[in-house]
């Protein structure tokens, strides 16, 4: 596995409030990888810190053996920072065509680029027009695309898909999944569901502390989990599961949502699972196999 | 100073170029920088011979700009030239401190600069855009000496040679005392929230320091050297060609480059 980026110890103060708090991981190249938290647990921080836009106040970071703003990243690692615009004054195909030159690009391949990344977030026709032209979510796919030029090999999205209507949305998880073999794509969000669909490694900050998971777990301390939605409140569900040949255990980890900790046999307990809920009559709406991301980060069993 | 790439250096500062010549406020400041000139050239340049051998010129000038002694340039032969030289010295540079107000404060506040410092190092952002805004000065310098040049030729034809030399080299001058300006400007963009209040703060450093250092040299007269820090100390010197080669070149290249040595330090260092 080739590492893309190490911290180490890293930290970040602004003034007395510690924003990151002695921060360690790494990235490998390969599928994306998530950064979720709530709001001030210090995401932005961390994606400022990886692109060089801010200095750590201690600690080690590297971004495919380099510091983060290196000279050596340009073309390499792009970002969507969050809340940053285009100039309002150029036309976008003006300012991606000077991103591409930046990069090295020669003019045909830059012209071509601009067209390809454009095309992409599905915004060719705009080409010739300026950012305030735009709406807010068309200048959002705008600066993904900025995000996409050349081969880079790292990609950096902070809330890629905030603001936009649910169809382009889809589309940017679209786009994202299919260019994931190309680049390892880092996202931000506060949607579980989309990156739990995207992404395999999670890191989970909260009050500037990291931890680290793994989107679908099915097993922790090699004990396995299935994760059960159901449609609608039935009575009297945890018990009838508990009673379920292999079952250790069974919580409720949110309204209509069941974890159920059982043992690996022969048996496949995932259809004797399914013919169950049949048999009770329950409409069942999901079934994960393992832990869902939200309950993994945020359910703590009583 | 970090890594300075000369292309991208380069495209950076042609970029500024073309957000002067093709941007809708760009075009504007050009528009309303054509008007001002074109009434310069109509009337004090078209009238240079008159006022210049007017006996109340040099009172006027005395008035207008001090005692800068304007003895050598009433032996020009091109007076139109003796006049732009005058008007130039001192518009230029208090024009560069309106057009060069928005040289990265702008960009930062709108996050534009994220996606740049990805693409090029924060040393060829601050150097390339002081470049980019020396080549727009250098352009608008250009064409309004040659349009004096050209009155210069229209009233005496065998004047034109002699002109275009002299117009080469007082555009030569004119662009070394317009550096420190322009310098000071990328500096004061490094900490400023707005171009507006890059602009306040260069009015204040002016006016502020000439006070402070008026009132330290009433006390204590060896202050006085402090002046040097003030981009366009020798302007006055200058003006009446009296300045010699190290206060005429020498100290605006120097300031300028402390300018820029220190906002890049500070820009290297700031968030964006």
């Amino acid at each position: 596995m080739t590492v893309l980026i190490q911290a180490q110890g890293l930290s970040k103060n602004y003034g007395a409030k510690r924003a990151l708090d002695n921060v360690s991981f790494e990235i490998n190249k390969g599928a994306p990888v998530a950064l979720v938290g709530p709001n001030g647990a210090g995401k932005t921080t961390l994606f400022s810190l990886l692109c060089g836009y801010i200095l750590p106040s201690s600690g080690k970071l590297s971004v495919m053996g380099y510091t983060p703003g290196s000279a050596a990243l340009f073309g390499k690692l792009t970002a969507l920072p969050q809340d940053a615009q285009l100039d309002p004054r150029f036309s976008i195909a003006h300012q991606l065509n000077f991103y591409g030159q930046l990069q090295g690009l020669s003019g045909a391949v830059r012209k071509k680029e601009t067209a390809r990344v454009l095309e992409l977030v599905g915004l060719s026709e705009v080409a010739k027009q300026r950012p305030d032209d735009l709406s807010h979510g068309m200048r959002k796919r705008v600066t993904i695309a900025q995000a996409l030029i050349g081969s880079p090999e790292i990609v950096m999205l902070d809330e890629a898909t905030a603001g936009l209507d649910p169809i382009h949305a889809r589309e940017v998880r679209e786009l994202v999944s299919s260019l994931s073999n190309e680049a390892t794509f880092i996202l931000s969000s506060h949607d579980l569901t989309e990156l739990e669909r995207l992404c395999s490694q999670v890191l989970h900050l909260d009050k500037g502390v990291l931890s680290e998971h793994q989107a679908r777990s099915s097993t922790q301390d090699n004990k396995h989990f299935i994760t059960l939605q159901l449609n609608q409140h039935y009575d009297d569900v945890e018990a009838k599961l508990a009673g379920l040949a292999d079952v250790h255990h069974v919580y409720m980890s949110q309204a209509k949502e069941y974890v159920i900790e059982f043992e690996k046999t022969a048996e496949p307990f995932d259809i004797n699972l399914l013919q169950f809920c049949y048999q009770q009559g329950w409409q069942y709406r999901q079934l994960v196999n393992g832990h869902t991301l939200e309950n993994q980060i945020f359910h703590k069993e009583s | 100073m970090t890594q300075l790439h000369p292309k991208r250096l380069a495209q950076i500062a042609q970029f500024e170029l073309v957000r002067l010549f093709l941007t809708k406020r760009g075009l504007l400041a050009v528009a309303a920088f054509a008007i001002c000139w074109l009434l310069i050239l109509r009337y004090p340049i078209a009238q240079s011979v008159t006022l210049i051998s007017s006996p109340d010129f040099a009172d006027f000038a005395r008035q207008a700009f001090g005692a800068i002694g304007i003895s050598k340039l009433l032996d020009w032969p091109e007076s139109e030239l003796a006049v732009y030289w005058l008007v130039a010295l001192f518009s230029f540079p208090s024009f560069c401190l309106f057009l060069c107000s928005d040289q990265t404060v702008g960009d930062r506040q709108r996050g534009t600069l994220r996606f740049l410092s990805l693409r090029a190092t924060r040393s060829e952002i601050i150097i390339g855009r002081f470049l980019g805004q020396l080549l727009i000065l250098a352009a608008l310098l250009f064409v309004t000496l040659m349009a004096t040049v050209a009155m210069l030729g229209y009233r005496e034809p065998s004047l034109l040679l002699s002109g275009l030399s002299r117009s080469f080299m007082l555009l030569f001058y004119l662009l070394v005392a317009v550096m420190p300006f322009i310098a000071l400007m990328s500096f004061l963009n490094t900490f400023a929230r707005s171009s507006r209040l890059a602009f306040v703060l260069a009015i204040l450093f002016f006016a502020g320091g000439n006070i402070v250092i008026g009132l330290l040299t009433w006390q204590w007269p060896a202050f006085e050297v402090l002046n040097y820090i003030f981009p366009g100390y020798q302007l006055d010197l200058m003006a009446g060609q009296r300045a010699g080669v190290t206060l005429a070149l020498g100290l605006p290249l120097l300031q300028t480059a402390v300018l820029l040595v220190a906002g890049e330090r500070i820009f290297a260092r700031s968030s964006l």
